[in-house]
């Protein structure tokens, strides 16, 4: 825990003008505190830098600990690092696109959003949860399963897109599924399915893709063509929250996958259940690209999706 | 691939340090940190770090070395000996015996792929004379029958489950019972991911486990998985004592030092591991193998025996 840096400085109170070397074994402390975290070393590395960037040659407020001083700097680096530069009003931008206003002379169509990331971080499962939120607001959905390649893939989302219509009964909204079974292209199934949908008057299509490595350049280059052919209002990168340093990684490739002028628009970290307080993945992806999170995943139901809260993510962070 | 990098770094450092002119305490230290930090990068766990960090320093002593020594030597064997120490599992693993069942039970952290490596290691056993088979006691995850239906399917290997049955307990003890009768000598039983903070899932593991009374559990863990590995794998240890691991997504580019922290906290060995998606992506793993090749052999495999 954090205590270590402050058993470091119990008797250093306010009014001091810090310096590097006063802060060296501090920082060193926080360094490894956010890798415990599971904050990846580079990231980590990176925040330290910039707090004691700003924390040479000031003066800690009287009354006040260098332990403090350096905690609060952390808290709102890690703060600025998480919050999106705007945030994502997902519900507005769909009511846009399916109805648009009368003054933007655009024609109504479905909006689509599609889910990548490597094999087994939870895109079907997320994708159902967010298909479930959508319903609850009364969208009709069609679910498209262009994973094609990995075993049972399909069955999976059919039950998934069972149970939800299930529910739906109970929520409200309408959802069916496109699948064309296994081994044909990903991105013709994601084109057919966005027509399939405009033609029968859809809200939006939620676009299921295989898993892939990010060191696979194969697999990667085809994402190229998914975004041309299936033209997602949104692509979605969803991480896990068990990852390590590969997270830093995965988000560089994945960000870049899709040609130029095209990047990825938000990350859902999966299975934050499974972390306790190691959060550090959040900090990860955000850091390695500059994407924000849009969601975390914190369970396998279909409720378990939530918006990231920054100031929850920091408090765990810190603690 | 795993752990190459990881190696290479190490010995890196190493080297470096043992081929400068100037062999002072500072370059030393400067080492002990380059291998420390390669190892955090490979997500190897922190307080596995501090404690390597503090036993090379403490066993090379480095002020106190006498004149004479050969201190390049010291240190690598310093060097050495933590991390194999770090990646000793002190254990053998099972080896199924032919003309009687061994049942298999397979466990593990969602998605970290265990479907995929079951068939696998079904198939790989098959492939080696043994009459094998799959049962699916994952009633939980959607279609997870059908994935494992599939995948048996086209590796030909009979399996067993329910599309109906909601009790993985009892579709488990069914299929094994089914294939024990019907003189199986694989029995490999699929459950459902889990993780340490769900008791529930943790209980039904363990009550599987009571049903089948498996010869051996085994781990699949995922070579990308970070910090929480330790405290993950400690937990399925202690729920359900698996005596082997495997990892999987090895043809990724994560570093696996969570799977190293894993064996260090439980002290079990890694027997395979998976390097892709499809049936024969499977291969053995060679502990010995494995520690030569985190330090990229070089002239420290002479150290091996001493
Ligand atoms: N605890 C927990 N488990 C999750 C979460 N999200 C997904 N999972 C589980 O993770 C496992 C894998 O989920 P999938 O949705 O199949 O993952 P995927 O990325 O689609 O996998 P592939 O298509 O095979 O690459 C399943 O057992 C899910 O129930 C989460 O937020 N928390
Ligand atoms: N690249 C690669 N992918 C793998 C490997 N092993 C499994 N996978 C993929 O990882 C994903 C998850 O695998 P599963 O076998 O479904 O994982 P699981 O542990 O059974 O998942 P749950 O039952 O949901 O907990 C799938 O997309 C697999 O194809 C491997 O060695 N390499
Ligand atoms: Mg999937
Ligand atoms: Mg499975």
């Amino acid at each position: 825990s954090l205590g270590v840096i402050g058993g470091l400085f119990r008797n250093v109170v306010g009014g001091k003008t810090l310096t590097k070397e006063d802060i060296a074994k501090s920082m060193k402390g926080m360094e490894d505190h956010l890798l415990k975290k599971n904050v990846a070393r580079e990231a980590a590395v990176r925040l330290c830098e910039s707090v004691e960037r700003e924390l040479i040659g000031m003066k800690t407020a009287s009354f006040t600990s260098v332990e403090t001083t350096i905690n609060s700097a952390m808290e709102s680096a890690l703060s600025k690092i998480l919050t999106p530069a705007t945030s994502l009003d997902l519900l507005r931008q769909i009511q846009s696109v399916t109805s648009p206003s009368a003054l933007s002379l655009q024609k109504p169509r479905p909006y689509v959003i599609s889910i990548v990331g490597v094999n087994g971080v939870g895109k079907s499962t997320n994708l159902s949860k967010l298909c479930f939120f959508l319903l609850q607001n009364k969208y009709r959905v069609l679910v498209a399963a262009a994973d094609t390649f990995r075993s049972g893939a399909v069955e999976q989302l059919k039950v998934h897109v069972r149970n939800l219509r299930e529910l739906s009964k109970r929520e409200g909204g309408e959802v069916d599924i496109y699948e064309k079974g296994y081994g044909k292209d990903a991105a013709n199934i994601a084109q057919d399915a966005v027509k399939h949908a405009t033609e029968n008057g859809f809200d939006v299509v939620l676009i299921d893709t295989a898993g892939r490595r990010h060191n696979d350049a194969r697999l990667m280059s085809s994402l190229e063509k998914f975004a041309k052919l299936a033209n997602p209002d949104k692509i979605f990168m969803v991480g896990e929250a068990l990852v390590g340093t590969d997270s830093v990684q995965q988000a560089r490739h994945f960000n870049a996958a899709f040609g130029a002028g095209r990047s990825l628009d938000g990350f859902i970290i999966s299975k934050c259940d499974t972390v306790g307080d190691m959060v550090g993945t959040l900090v990860s992806m955000v850091h390695a690209t500059g994407i924000p999170v849009v969601f975390l995943g914190t369970g396998q139901h279909y409720s378990d999706l939530r918006t990231l809260n920054v100031k929850w993510a920091v408090r765990l962070l810190m603690s | 691939m795993v752990l190459q990098d990881l190696g290479r770094r190490i010995n890196a450092a190493v080297s470096d340090l043992t081929r400068s002119s100037n062999l002072d305490e500072k370059a030393f230290d400067a080492m002990v940190k380059e291998i420390c930090n390669a190892l955090v990068e490979a997500d190897v766990n922190i307080k596995l770090v501090a404690s390597l960090r503090t036993a090379i320093k403490r066993k090379v002593n480095f002020k106190e070395l006498a004149p004479g020594v050969n201190k390049k030597r010291v240190i690598q064997k310093a060097v050495y000996d933590e991390l194999v120490e770090l990646v000793n599992p002190h254990d053998k693993a099972f080896t199924p015996k032919k003309g009687k069942p061994n049942v298999i039970m397979f466990v593990g952290l969602q998605g970290s792929g265990k479907t995929t490596s079951c068939t696998k290691l079904a198939r790989w056993y098959q492939a080696r004379g043994f009459k094998s088979c799959l049962v699916c006691a994952d009633t939980f995850r959607a279609g997870a029958f059908d994935q494992l239906k599939q995948n048996a399917t086209k590796a030909k290997i009979p399996y067993y489950g329910s599309l109906t049955q909601t009790d993985p307990v009892a579709v488990a003890r069914e299929g094994v019972d089914k294939f024990k009768k019907e003189r199986f000598e694989v029995i490999i039983v699929d459950t459902s991911g889990r993780h340490r903070q769900e008791a529930d899932l943790f209980n039904e593991m363990v009550q599987i486990q009571e049903a089948v009374k498996p010869d051996d559990t085994i781990m699949v863990l995922d070579a990308s998985i970070g910090q929480q590995a330790e405290a993950q794998s400690r937990a399925f240890k202690d729920s359900a004592g698996f005596g082997s691991i495997i990892i999987t997504k090895t043809d990724g580019a994560a570093a696996g030092g969570g799977a190293i922290s894993a064996v260090a906290a439980t002290r079990t060995p890694i027997v395979f591991i998976g390097t892709g998606e499809h049936m024969l992506d499977l291969e053995r793993f060679q502990p010995q193998a494995f520690i030569s090749k985190l330090l990229g052999m070089g002239d420290m495999a002479g150290l091996v025996e001493h």
